[in-house]
């Protein structure tokens, strides 16, 4: 103990040294020429003002605790910290000439200096009265606080302790009001900049928190020189490394993001205007670009949100009424189910009629409904009548709702007086009317009256042809028995069809015109092709429909077809079952190695006049017409073989489809029949795999 | 002195210790405060919802996913390469391929010989961008489109290439993209699922779809896809039975309900809940599909815009009609496939058809939404699940071809619902073979769109079997590039 009360009395009178010290810095400051080393105190005193707080306030509530041991320790924790306060008050006065100005340092220094002459005085006379004590320790308290409080908001900016709670409306920005510098680079600033460059705090003499400051510029140069990022201090310093003395905002201060930087540039390139509005700027420029993505179309909504339980009632099984994002007071209602609905529910909507910003009414049937209830929604922006039968007449109700933007009423026949109501919509800024039967001249005085307005007339169809799909035939089976109906179809209704039997092609004038079913009574192939007005024809459609044949008493196949494709064998050819294109491993019989040879026998039957096959072609899967077809017939006295067949074979690729191949048989009679039909030997040069074998694919043999 | 600091230690007993630590724990119980959702466990998934729907307006509202299964070759569409067509035959050379693998169709092929599009490029619109002549249609509306060039994969066959680009995983049994959009959104439209499929074929090389890829895995079975029949009755049995009224039909679901209900108390299975939901689904249904499916009152001018084909049932162009009129009844989601795109031989062929399926129906899809006024809230995608090879496969003619898969670099568009018109995003080597500017992985594509819905990806999560799972599972990046 002793040795340390030897220190007491050099404490007691530095406190006076630091006192007088602080009112001559104080009153001479500006005057002052502060050598190198005792900057870097001065800009210590961030660092140990926080000693001195503590002690004091420490120092404080021990005074106020009414025990003489404790009170003892706090006049010797009362001396290190008043000693301690007026380090910090010179450090602070020191640092002060280092770009700080204005009325919140004058507080906070001042309070630094009452804050160090209290705590001198209350040591000296600390047992003077009690009450004394008291009034002089509360106001030290007083005076620390106050004077950290100001320091910081010098540090951090203004309001900085309370802005948490605060409140925390953002503001909204319309796209069509934003300014490039108020709303876009601005803000960038007071995040990042302003701390450090305001009244009060004016770094290197330039002030961003106002315009003259910003046209001003600082000690170094202009802040910006519009068009010229190289010139403009602004860019260079944001540009500058990281570790560089000069880049801006200092090291371990929240840096500008990419985005941010990018907007300042873009800014600047832009002429760094002060008061360019967003939408002045062209829409293909990165800086508008950059722009639409943080202002919304939308305006910012100032009415109260509806009630929960009002939201809740107005939704059912055919109406959604919801906020058009959580949290949003803009509601938005849709109607679904046109048998559903009732015109008097819209009445209900008069609930929220001030939250209501979106309808969706298409294809409710409000012809003759009384729409003028929509005069009471003030904040409607958009709203959807697309065939719902409305009239002009019933459209005069929207001239009121200033709000109003989009509005689509497509597919409601519109007479010439709908230009005249519309006309008076200005306020619209998208205005969809397809399928209205608005006449050209209608279109064009309408575009007049609406000038800036969008407006889509949608696809007409008109002038423009393209050719019909084509129709449909249905029957029941391939192979019929006596006769069949055949039946033509077409999804246009108005579409003609006409169709031939003879292999030719469709015409629309002479060939047959189908005006219902068809009775077939023997095998053949029927064409069909789809005409109507302001359409090209059709592609032709096609189909074999086979009479089922004699069945023979016995058949024999020579080889077996291959393994794979061998469906039911011999009697698959029999069954007047017909295979399809893209399943071929039950109906059809494959031949690639050996050929199809077929001995029937058909004693006590008539002999038959035509044999037809039923055939696969894909070339694509090797599956090509038969290369050969050879036919023998015997009445008796063996084989006899009929003159060569000629076969039409393929030439270009397609895909699966079935054929037809048909031979006149003798007129003689004769008891057995035999054909061989051998597949492609060597695909032709043309094809993917040229050279290889090819295959032929039978599922019907049909003898009439 | 010692004994002193003994006893003192042994004055701490049990109820000195407790009650030093009533505050310790109150302070524990404060500072979770902070933590929201510490110790709320079970109780997340609608908080969880809540957070994930971040709170500005969503820029569309619904989307139709045109999907083109079996993957359309990127170079024969919008990746106009030239160099291909100048270096026909010529080897791809290894620096480009960079030890990609291949598939097991063209792995064992001894050279890989460049071959360029069978089909001319023009450039369309103001963004002057490229497009083959297969879609004379498609580049008429080129300046409502965003075309991405640059999107790649990890999968290199079909089905998980699909399962990964429709549920953000290659294995399949993870909700798919319209499962999750109809848990964090729900239904527009209480009459009509918000998630709904639709299946059409061309003639090409076709790759199958199943029932996984619009699962709705873990997610509640309200949310699975709806596939409808692509016959002229959409969604089948939907008629009641002759000779039975309306009420004798909501008499009978009301006692299936009450039924289920008695199940339900006893097991306690959501899935029980799910079927009440969709029989009621159903029942409504029952008056809501066939307004919707009626395509007779639909102007002639529509039948033209889409094609006659529109009128037939099951084909591309009569999805895309009953897609539109799905999405203008509220449906969330609407998931087409149109099959056959899986040209590994004779691709200007099979691509030519194709091409012709669905080039004037997507195009028309695109300006029918347009002329309503509801483009700006529909988003329409359009695309394969990866690209295909810049070499062939098989053998090489000037106008007969084969491409094997790539996932490296491919193109899809999109149009509407709040993503950016008339460009062109990413680009691709003079080979077409690897992305030089601008990826967009599968990830970042679902992450974008989520957000264009207005859910933010790492946010809607659904806990399962002890972990979180989401759509873009760990990654994925929202491309705001593409949001206008």
């Amino acid at each position: 103990m002793p040795k340390v009360t030897r220190f007491i009395p050099i404490l007691e009178n530095l406190l006076f040294f630091w006192l007088g010290f602080a009112l001559i810095l104080s009153f001479a400051g500006d005057q002052l020429e502060i050598p190198a080393l005792l900057q870097v105190l001065g800009r210590a005193h961030p660092l140990i003002l926080h000693f001195p707080i503590v002690l004091l306030l420490m120092a404080v509530g021990l005074f106020w605790v009414k025990d003489e041991k404790l009170r003892e320790i706090g006049t010797w924790i009362l001396l290190l910290g008043a000693n301690l306060t007026g380090i910090t008050v010179l450090a602070g006065l020191l640092l002060a000439n280092e770009g700080y100005d204005g009325d919140m340092l004058i507080w906070h220094q001042w309070l630094g200096v009452a804050s160090l002459a209290l705590a001198t005085l209350i040591y000296f006379y600390r047992d003077k009265s009690s009450k004394f004590l008291r009034i002089s320790t509360g106001a030290l308290a007083l005076a620390i606080i106050l004077t950290g409080h100001f320091g910081a908001d010098l540090t951090h900016g203004e309001d900085f302790l309370l802005a948490p709670i605060q409140s925390q409306e953002v503001e909204f920005v319309a796209l069509e009001d934003a300014e490039v510098f108020q709303h876009l680079v601005k803000p960038i600033l007071e995040a990042k900049c302003i701390a450090c460059h305001k009244e009060g705090k004016v770094k290197g003499e330039l002030r961003m928190d106002d315009l003259a400051g910003l046209q001003k510029g600082g000690k170094n140069g202009p802040f910006v020189v519009p068009g010229d990022l190289k010139e403009s201090l602004l860019i260079q310093r944001i540009h500058l490394p990281e570790d560089s003395d000069e880049h801006m905002p200092p090291k371990n201060k929240a840096q500008l993001t990419d985005e941010e930087m990018e907007i300042l540039q873009l800014w600047v390139e832009s002429g760094s205007s002060f008061e360019l509005k967003v939408t002045e700027l062209k829409s293909d420029e990165p800086l508008f670009q950059l722009a639409s993505n943080k202002f919304s179309n939308q305006r910012p909504y100032t009415f109260d949100p509806a009630s929960d339980s009002d939201i809740q009632e107005l939704n059912n099984f055919f109406r959604k009424v919801n906020p058009v994002f959580p949290g949003s007071p803009a509601l938005q209602v849709a109607y679904y189910g046109t048998s559903a609905f009732d015109p008097a529910s819209l009445k209900d909507l008069k609930k929220v009629n001030e939250q209501v910003v979106k309808i969706n009414l298409n294809r409710m049937p409000l012809e003759s409904v009384d729409l003028s209830f929509l005069r009471e929604f003030p904040n409607l922006e958009e709203l959807q009548l697309n065939f719902t039968g409305v009239t002009p007449s019933q459209l005069t109700n929207l001239e009121g709702l200033e709000n109003l933007r989009n509005l689509a009423i497509s597919g409601n026949k519109l007479g010439p007086e709908a230009v005249t109501v519309l006309g008076k919509l200005t306020q619209i800024k998208k205005l969809f009317l397809w399928n209205s039967g608005l006449e050209e001249s209608a279109k064009e005085d309408l575009k007049k009256a609406l000038g800036s307005a969008q407006i889509d007339f949608g696809f007409d169809g008109k002038g423009i042809v393209y050719a019909l799909n084509p129709p449909k035939i249905s029957f029941e089976k391939d192979v019929f028995q006596d006769s069949m109906e055949v039946i033509l179809s077409h999804p246009i209704k108005t579409a003609e069809i006409r169709y031939t039997w003879d292999s030719s092609e469709p015409d629309s004038v002479n060939s047959p015109l189908y005006r219902g079913p068809i009775w077939v009574k023997q095998t053949g192939e029927i064409k069909a092709k789809a005409f109507a007005a302001d359409w090209k024809g059709s592609l032709t459609v096609s189909n074999s429909i086979f009479k089922a044949g004699v069945i023979p008493r016995s058949y024999n196949l020579a080889f077996e077809p291959n393994k794979k494709y061998s469906a039911k064998g011999a009697a698959s050819l029999f069954d007047g079952v017909k295979g399809n294109t893209t399943q071929t491993t039950s109906n059809w019989l494959g031949f690639t190695d050996t050929p199809l040879e077929i001995e029937m026998v058909l004693s006590d039957i008539a002999s038959p006049k035509e044999l037809s096959l039923s055939i696969l072609l894909d070339e694509i899967a090797y599956i090509f017409p038969p290369e050969k077809v050879e036919i023998w017939t015997d009445n008796g006295n063996g084989w006899q073989r009929l003159p060569n067949l000629p076969v039409i074979q393929s030439s270009k690729l397609e895909a699966g489809r079935l054929g037809v191949l048909s031979f006149p048989l003798p007129e003689s009679t004769f008891e057995k029949v035999k054909i061989r039909i051998s597949p492609i030997s060597k695909l032709p040069a043309w094809h993917p795999g040229a050279g290889a074998k090819g295959w032929v694919f039978v599922d019907e043999l049909l003898l009439n | 002195m010692e004994k002193e600091i003994l006893e003192q230690g042994l004055n701490h007993n049990r109820r000195k210790f407790l009650s030093r630590l009533s505050l310790g724990i109150g302070s524990v119980a404060l500072g979770s405060l902070l933590v929201p959702d510490l110790f709320s466990g079970k109780q997340e998934s609608e908080d969880a919802l809540m957070r994930a729907l971040p709170h500005f307006a969503p820029k569309a509202k619904r989307i139709i996913y045109l999907f083109q299964n079996g993957a359309p070759s990127q170079l024969e569409t919008f990746d106009y390469k030239p160099l291909l067509t100048k270096n026909f035959g010529q080897e791809l050379p290894e620096s480009i391929r960079a030890g990609q693998r291949l598939t097991g169709m063209t792995s064992g092929q001894s050279s890989f010989p460049l071959v360029g599009s069978y089909f001319g490029f023009n450039q369309y619109g103001e963004s002057r961008a490229w497009i083959s002549s297969l879609f004379p249609h498609i580049s008429s509306v080129v300046d409502d489109l965003l075309i991405v060039k640059s999107m790649h994969t990890e999968a290199i066959n079909h089905d998980p290439a699909l399962t990964f680009f429709q549920t953000g995983a290659q294995v399949g049994n993870r909700p798919s993209m319209g499962s999750w959009l109809s848990y964090g959104l729900g239904s527009e439209n209480a009459n009509l699922p918000a998630f709904c499929v639709l299946l059409s074929r061309g003639k090409g090389n076709g790759q199958g779809v199943y029932s996984k890829l619009w699962s709705n895995g873990f997610l509640d079975a309200t949310h699975q896809g709806v596939q409808f029949s692509n016959s002229e009755d959409p969604v089948l049995y939907l008629k009641d039975p002759n000779g039975m009224s309306r009420d004798q039909r909501r008499k009978m679901i009301d006692q299936i309900a009450s039924m289920n209900e008695l199940n339900y108390q006893e097991f306690n299975d959501p899935q029980i809940t799910a079927k009440v939901q969709q029989y009621e689904m159903a029942y409504r249904m029952q008056t809501a599909v066939p307004e919707i499916t009626d395509t007779s009152k639909e102007p002639d001018s529509i039948v033209k815009l889409y094609g006659s084909d529109c009128l037939v049932p099951g084909t591309y162009a009569a999805n895309c009609l009953l897609a539109r009129k799905l999405s203008e009844n509220g449906v969330r989601f609407v998931q087409l496939y149109h099959q056959g795109w899986d040209a590994h031989g004779d691709l200007p062929n099979q691509m030519t058809g194709q091409a012709k399926d669905v080039d004037q129906a997507t195009a028309g899809l695109i300006t029918d939404l347009k002329q309503r006024g509801l483009l700006d809230e529909t988003l329409i995608i359009w695309g394969g699940e990866f690209g295909r090879t810049n070499y062939c496969q098989g053998k090489i003619l000037p106008d007969n071809y084969g491409r094997d898969h790539h996932p490296r670099a491919f193109s899809i568009f999109m149009a509407g619902g709040g993503v950016k018109s008339g460009m062109v995003y990413g680009e691709t080597d003079d080979f077409g073979y690897n992305i030089t500017e601008n990826p967009v992985h599968v990830h970042d594509f679902q992450a974008t769109v989520m957000h264009l819905m207005g859910i933010d990806h790492e946010k809607l999560i659904y806990k399962h079997l002890g972990r979180r799972y989401r759509l873009t599972d760990v990654h994925g990046k929202v491309v705001k590039d593409l949001i206008a």
